[in-house]
């Protein structure tokens, strides 16, 4: 719980998921914060390898992803640190 | 049926029923646990489709005619075991029995919302985890299935090696199997089994580790179990394309704020006077019956002011309540603390903040309780310290007098505000402003950190169940009369006490030779830079029960020294004894000051100690000494 070890940033991508556009599906490649504070994001299904989908912004702008058949509103800040890729063009759900 | 316990019974209930089965239900936010939980027990258990509103852990009794099958206790939601909230750290003691008094459960029923199921096993994996016999819940069948998706539950069963059942919580469909799972436990020889045969070493791993362990163990699980995930709701598409939108979504949100308020005052105020009528009335005539003697001053001075003073809150929480309740239950909570977070963040809060705030406009007391739900424990801090800077209803009665003593009755502003309203409004904002500033300063200094990860889980649109709705406002009610109503009481009796001694030949003292009024004369030095005398003093002290105590001790003192009793009269009394510089002083005084004990008894509860409640206390008291000082200085 107290550990320092950040989870290693991908060097193949620079994709953020606060960057993604709307209704595009993507999977998550890492997680760039402290494991207490990604703790919650995994607990709630962020893990590398998931697909994370934005469905909607916020009226401030921060994003709300569809993961796993959740709503999850998060904002830009922690959007910032998810490393994505993308999957493939999509249409949107 | 038998009458909700509250947490501190629980030991007792259960110490004394051992050889009844214990049973947990435990599962994420917003799964169906409390809806279950009232089918299962007819308790009267709050319900509310705002992720994470069970504040306290209840428990129930499940009964097959006249047998007690088993001790049933609704746990808190969570998402997992990492012991960051309250929440967590309760669920997770009471699951390892390591609660006091309360025996380790016999089995553990989890609930899921069957239509987020592979986001709901997560939690599943971690609760099997602590090899306690369980029963796996796939609630909200009819959205499942209305939506499209479907499960086979005997592979799923397999594969997790517990048993899997169907539920309805809106119809009670499927609880005869969760009864029937109950009864076979208390068969000796039925033993349920988990999944001895691996038993999951996740936990023992780093943390991404043994998440991503689950992960791989729920993927196989969904897949084996052929989950079809539900279509997406439509209508929650289109009310959230509304809502969060950039331009209405914020007006949505402004005009709900402003509604549930109008609400407060329109339908409130003339309920709150009725029973402030009826009490007064029946304490006029219970005074004319009793013979004249000490116990009928007690009797009305004490104990019945005491209970008045309680009860006339009642019809503005309720009010409140119902109208959170209906944000709550309809899932528009969950956006409404989305659209505030930016704001809130920046302050040093964040958007969970805002349902114990706007609570704490009704009363401190249930609003502090319900900022359990943020996970940030400095947040939660933060949020606790400031939500009494909300103008509670206890202080309106305090500033209707003052104003309507103190403030002439004129436009202001042209003909769009009264000078009247326009103080009111100019209090309210001032305990904004001392919440925003405090909580600013606040994050900056002793609480300071990593900015908190803020998550929200928007669940679908749901229509509130009148049913649901009326069971919350019974949880409310009695959480606000026993909490409060309790603290308000005992220190009313205190203070009637306190007016009686030393005794006189005649009977009780003058109120100025009182040991009341001897306390008022104590702190007069202390006050009388703020240009407060004795009597103000007397005031401030009885206004610790609850600040609204002050109007009636004002009005007992000055009746007492004038012949006539007219409470017309407290005003012009009041005119004469204090000076207008004093009585913005006052109402200044009142803005920030922590004049009630309930609040601070409740603080005290909820962060463990005495640290936190008494440094909010005296910092809200040394607020409202400083602001009343330099009020009466500039006025
Ligand atoms: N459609 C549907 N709604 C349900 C069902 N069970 C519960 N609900 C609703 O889901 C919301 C959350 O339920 P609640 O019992 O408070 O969940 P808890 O947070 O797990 O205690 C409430 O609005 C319930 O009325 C169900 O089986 N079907
Ligand atoms: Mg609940």
């Amino acid at each position: 719980m107290g550990s320092e070890i950040k989870v290693a940033k991908n060097s193949s991508t620079d994709l953020r998921l606060s960057q993604v556009q709307l209704d595009r599906e993507v999977e998550l490649v890492s997680i760039d914060l402290p494991d207490s504070q990604a703790e919650p994001l995994f607990e709630r299904g962020f893990l590398p390898g998931c697909r994370i989908c934005p469905v909607r912004s916020s009226p401030s702008g921060d994003p709300i992803v569809d993961i796993d058949g959740s709503q999850m509103a998060l904002r830009r800040e922690t959007a910032d640190c998810l490393c994505v890729k993308a999957l493939r063009d999509l249409k949107g759900k | 049926m038998s009458p909700t316990e509250e947490t501190e019974h629980l030991g007792q209930v259960l110490e004394s029923s051992k050889d009844i089965p214990l049973i947990a239900l435990a599962g994420a936010p917003n799964s169906g646990k409390t809806t279950l939980f009232n089918r299962l027990t007819g308790l009267r258990q709050k319900v509310a489709n705002y992720p994470g509103v069970t504040v306290e852990k209840h428990v129930g009794e499940l009964r097959s005619g006249d047998q007690v099958l088993a001790d049933l206790v609704d746990l808190p939601g969570i998402h997992g075991f990492s012991a960051r909230t309250l929440d967590e750290k309760i669920t997770k003691d009471v699951l390892e029995g390591r609660v006091d008094g309360l025996k380790k459960p016999d089995a553990v029923v989890i609930v899921t919302d069957s239509t987020r199921l592979e986001n709901q096993l997560m939690l599943v994996e971690q609760v099997l985890e602590l090899n306690l016999p369980a029963l796996l819940v796939l609630n909200m069948a009819d959205e499942l299935k209305g939506r499209g998706g479907s499960v086979n539950t005997n592979a799923l069963s397999e594969k997790l090696g517990i048993e899997v059942i169907w539920t309805n919580g809106r119809t009670g469909e499927g609880t005869g199997a969760i009864i029937e799972y109950i009864s076979r436990l208390k068969d000796n020889d039925f033993v349920p089994s988990n999944d001895i045969k691996n038993p999951t070493t996740a936990h023992k791993l780093p943390v991404l580790e043994s998440f991503s362990k689950r992960k791989e163990a729920v993927k196989e699980a969904v897949s084996d179990a052929e989950f079809i995930p539900p279509e997406p709701s439509a209508v929650s598409g289109f009310l959230d394309s509304l809502v969060l939108h950039k331009i209405w979504g914020p007006m949505i949100f402004f005009a709900v704020v402003v509604f549930v308020f109008q609400s407060i005052f329109t339908w409130a105020v003339p309920l709150m006077d009725g029973i402030e009528l009826l009490i007064e009335t029946s304490g006029i005539w219970m005074s004319e019956i009793l013979p004249d003697t000490w116990l009928k001053s007690l009797l009305v001075d004490g104990i019945w002011a005491g209970v008045g003073s309680v009860v006339v809150f009642l019809p503005q929480i309720l009010i409140l309540f119902l109208f959170i309740g209906i944000l709550e239950d309809s899932g528009y909570m969950a956006r409404a603390a989305v659209i505030a977070d930016r704001v809130m963040y920046r302050i040093g809060l964040q958007g969970k903040a805002f349902l114990p705030l706007l609570s704490g406009y009704a009363c401190a007391v249930p609003a502090i309780l319900s900022a359990r739900t943020i996970e940030d424990d400095r947040d939660r801090m933060a949020t606790i310290f400031v939500t009494p800077f909300m103008t509670c209803s206890a202080r309106l009665p305090v500033y209707v007098l003052l104003i309507a003593a103190f403030i002439p009755n004129e436009p202001f502003m042209g003909t769009f505000l009264n000078q009247r309203a326009g103080v009111l409004i100019l209090l309210y904002a001032l305990g904004i402003a001392a919440a925003i500033m405090t909580a600013f300063i606040l994050k900056r200094t002793l609480l300071k950190a990593e900015p908190s990860t803020f998550l929200m889980e928007l669940p679908p649109y749901r229509l509130p169940s009148v049913q649901s709705l009326g069971l919350r406002l019974l949880d409310r009610g009695k959480i606000f009369l026993l909490r409060v109503g309790k603290i308000i009481f005992a220190v009313t009796i205190v203070l009637w006490i306190l007016t009686q001694f030393p005794r006189t030949e005649l009977g009780p003292p003058e109120i100025e030779q009182s040991a009341l009024g001897q306390i008022g004369h104590v702190i007069e030095p202390a006050i009388e830079p703020l240009g407060f005398d004795w009597r103000i003093g007397i005031g401030l002290i009885t206004s610790l029960a609850a600040r609204e105590v002050i109007v009636g001790t004002l009005g007992t003192i000055y009746g007492m020294e004038a012949a006539d009793e007219e409470s017309l009269d407290l005003q012009s009394a009041l005119q004469e004894s204090v000076s207008f510089p004093a009585a913005i002083g006052l109402l200044v005084f009142f803005a920030f000051a922590l004049q009630c004990m309930a609040t601070v008894a409740t603080v005290k509860r909820e962060t463990g100690g005495w640290k936190w409640a008494s440094f909010q206390f005296f910092y809200m008291l040394a607020l409202g000494y400083f602001g009343a000082l330099i009020a009466f200085n500039i006025f």
